[in-house]
């Protein structure tokens, strides 16, 4: 007899009550600075008028993912609001902690699933800085081109998805032409079209094609225009400038306080973008600007992202341009910190053995060294901060990732709006919460 | 490519390779990734002539300073850094588990100076007796998410933190995933597997299984604090 035919399963598996509870308690006891209307919340009134508790997620299409949201509603105004995350969590970075530097590049996909080349290239440099190793000046340009591609992939999501809650249906197909451009781009460069896994510690796996170049020359050339079409739809949009105007409002302070990152803290007049602050790659060498806006609302971020794709499109153009002329290695010649060539591997017994331990053992940095290392990732800073044993894999990998930042302040933006702009506003923070949840 | 490959192998004449062992301390020097941002120096004496023997070490790595300072000045070098030194910004905040008798568990913080783009990495090392830490929500905001994550992850205690729930895990879980005795393949007492065969029985985790932990067949609800 099976055990699934004698289990009543809506009773023996009802969630976490503990957690329930602990979410339910907080809302209870938490401080709002939020007013209540005086002389309201007449039981036998308007229903509308009354309190109400309601719980939001995991499962709703509006929340990009599995966020949940438990708030305490008056009528329709938003009172208080309870985050819960967790629901995505695997525990990456207890699986970076036994897998080697190299094996655990793949994972790094599935943490921000709309720019997975960044977060490659992110936790490549981390592993590069912490074992020293220099990467070819070609791999470089390739990696900036590369993540610079997969910023505006991910910028295409926020905004049709950010579009398709807020009623515009047909953005969202249209966003997912363009990124499936984007789709057939990374499928010639890196040979799969979401989890790329291209970039590889000490270099990229493979150099640019013919065919790859052309279509990121095409891309390249004919976005600024579908850009350009969308925004003569969306920038003098009744609907879409009244849903976003004046919500979700942060100011230069709150946004520096409650430690927001990326287009969230740029939309609120703060300049601070780890391309310029710290430089990594070879954005020192590359014309761009910050966007920046002070407003620091919902429609103040919508800009902030739509100039930042245009600025993306510069960055791609300036690489393709230095492409044409730099030739050179695309991965670091040492076998010690970066996998062997082929051509090694098959035809010496050095590169042979090279290969084996690289794969077995992979780089290993010194003992005792940590390091940090922080790129601009589509939604903000993204670092990880490693700590060495001298073994093959990290003793401790710890993620910093800009959506957990993001979220944080996700609390204090509802509270005190109202629930029809509760959509725009998780919209407006752009999460990811296979980032967020880790 | 097929032509290439039916040519059969070439004589290897001289392999593209070289392989030079570099010392630990030349790495440190000639780092290709240091950044000019991490060049606190300035701050860190400035912190040693108003802190005195609360600044424990100077790590540097990677031209990377990290601050090793006492646990008991922890509020009152933030607050310092945070008003004159201009680090209003926190980046980042973790744990990590040293798994050694004496100060077992480290916390370190990342306080960026947005204007003159500098970052400081402080860091506070943690027994495993006490497992408590001053909370920094009053001073950062933006610590409090991550302290919760800490405590979580580690079961770091922050004092007078204003929301001292899990983060990720569910309250009713009773672990802390990320010290290092907890185990990868489940805890005992977890769940037991599905069945492999439709008609089959439970699987057990090899784990729990391996030490000697039966796993209950089906999931029994806990019983919550109120109730009691």
């Amino acid at each position: 007899m099976s055990i699934i035919n004698d289990t009543n399963f809506s009773e023996t598996l009802k969630f976490w009550p503990r957690h329930n509870e602990a979410i339910y308690r907080r809302l209870e006891s938490k401080h709002s600075w939020v007013e209540r209307t005086p002389g309201g919340h007449d039981p036998t009134g308007d229903p509308l008028e009354n309190e109400m508790i309601l719980n939001i997620g995991p499962q709703h299409p509006a929340t990009h993912g599995v966020l949940r949201a438990v708030v305490k509603l008056d009528g329709e105004n938003i009172e208080r609001c309870v985050l819960d995350i967790g629901y995505l969590h695997r525990g990456i970075e207890k699986i970076a902690e036994n897998k080697t530097y190299q094996e655990f590049m793949p994972y790094t996909d599935r943490m921000d699933y709309l720019s997975p080349y960044s977060n490659n290239v992110a936790w490549c440099l981390a592993v590069e800085k912490l074992a020293g190793i220099e990467v070819p000046d070609r791999a470089q340009w390739i990696r900036m081109m590369m993540s610079e591609i997969a910023r505006i992939s991910s910028h295409l999501i926020w905004m049709g998805v950010g579009l398709m809650d807020a009623g515009a249906v047909s953005m969202f197909l249209w966003t997912f032409q363009a990124r499936e451009d984007i789709y057939e781009i990374f499928d010639e460069v890196a040979g799969a079209r979401l989890t790329v896994s291209h970039s590889r510690i000490g270099g990229v796996a493979t150099d640019l094609n013919e065919a790859g170049i052309n279509l990121i020359t095409k891309f390249a050339a004919d976005y600024p225009a579908v850009l350009a079409g969308w925004e003569k739809l969306l920038n003098r949009n009744r609907i879409w400038i009244d849903r976003n105007v004046g919500i979700g409002l942060l100011t230069a302070e709150d946004v520096v306080r409650m430690g927001m990152t990326g287009p969230n803290l740029r939309g609120s007049g703060i300049a601070h973008d780890i391309r310029r602050f710290e430089p990594y790659l070879k954005y020192n060498d590359v014309d761009f600007q910050i966007p920046i806006r002070t407003e620091g609302d919902a429609l103040a971020r919508y800009f902030v992202r739509l100039d930042e794709m245009k600025e993306s499109i510069k960055i791609i153009n300036q690489c393709l341009d230095k492409l044409k002329t730099l030739r050179g290695p695309v991965r670091a010649n040492d076998a010690k910190k970066s996998s062997a060539s082929k051509s090694e591997v098959f035809y010496s017994m050095e590169g042979l053995i090279h290969d084996f331990m690289y794969t077995d053992t992979g780089v290993a940095p010194p003992k005792g060294a940590s390091a940090y290392h922080a790129i601009e990732a589509p939604k903000g800073e993204l670092g990880f901060y490693l700590q060495s044993d001298g073994t093959g894999s990290p003793w401790r990998a710890r993620m910093n990732s800009p959506s957990f930042s993001n979220l944080q302040a996700l609390e204090t933006m509802m509270e005190g709006g109202v629930m029809g702009d509760m959509v725009i506003l998780i919209g407006t923070i752009d999460p990811v919460l296979g980032e967020a949840d880790k | 490519m097929s032509e290439k490959l039916n040519k059969g192998p070439k004589a290897p004449k001289t392999l593209p390779f070289e392989f030079v062992p570099q010392e630990a301390e030349t790495a440190v020097q000639n780092n290709p990734h240091a950044k000019a941002s991490t060049e606190v120096d300035g701050v860190l004496d400035a912190m040693a002539a108003k802190f005195g023997p609360a600044l424990i070490e100077r790590i540097v790595y990677a031209g990377e300073r990290t601050a090793r300072i006492a646990l008991g000045s922890l509020i009152d070098i933030c607050g310092w850094l945070k008003t004159d030194q201009g680090f209003t910004y926190l980046s980042d905040l973790g744990g990590a588990d040293r798994f050694t008798e004496d100060d077992r568990y480290e916390v370190y913080y990342n306080l960026v100076n947005i204007t003159a783009g500098k970052r400081i990495r402080l860091m506070v090392r943690v027994d495993e007796d006490s497992m408590t830490v001053p909370s920094l929500c009053e001073l950062y905001p933006a610590a409090n998410w991550n302290e919760r994550e800490a405590w979580d992850m580690f079961g770091l205690r922050f004092e007078g933190h204003p929301d001292p729930r899990r983060m990720y895990m569910p309250e009713d879980f009773e672990y802390h995933p990320l010290r290092k005795e907890f185990p990868l393949l489940g805890v005992p007492g977890s769940m037991a597997l599905p069945p492999q065969v439709p008609t089959g029985e439970l699987t057990q985790d090899p784990f729990p299984a391996a030490h000697g932990s039966k796993t209950p067949w089906s999931y029994e609800e806990v019983e919550s604090e109120d109730e009691v």
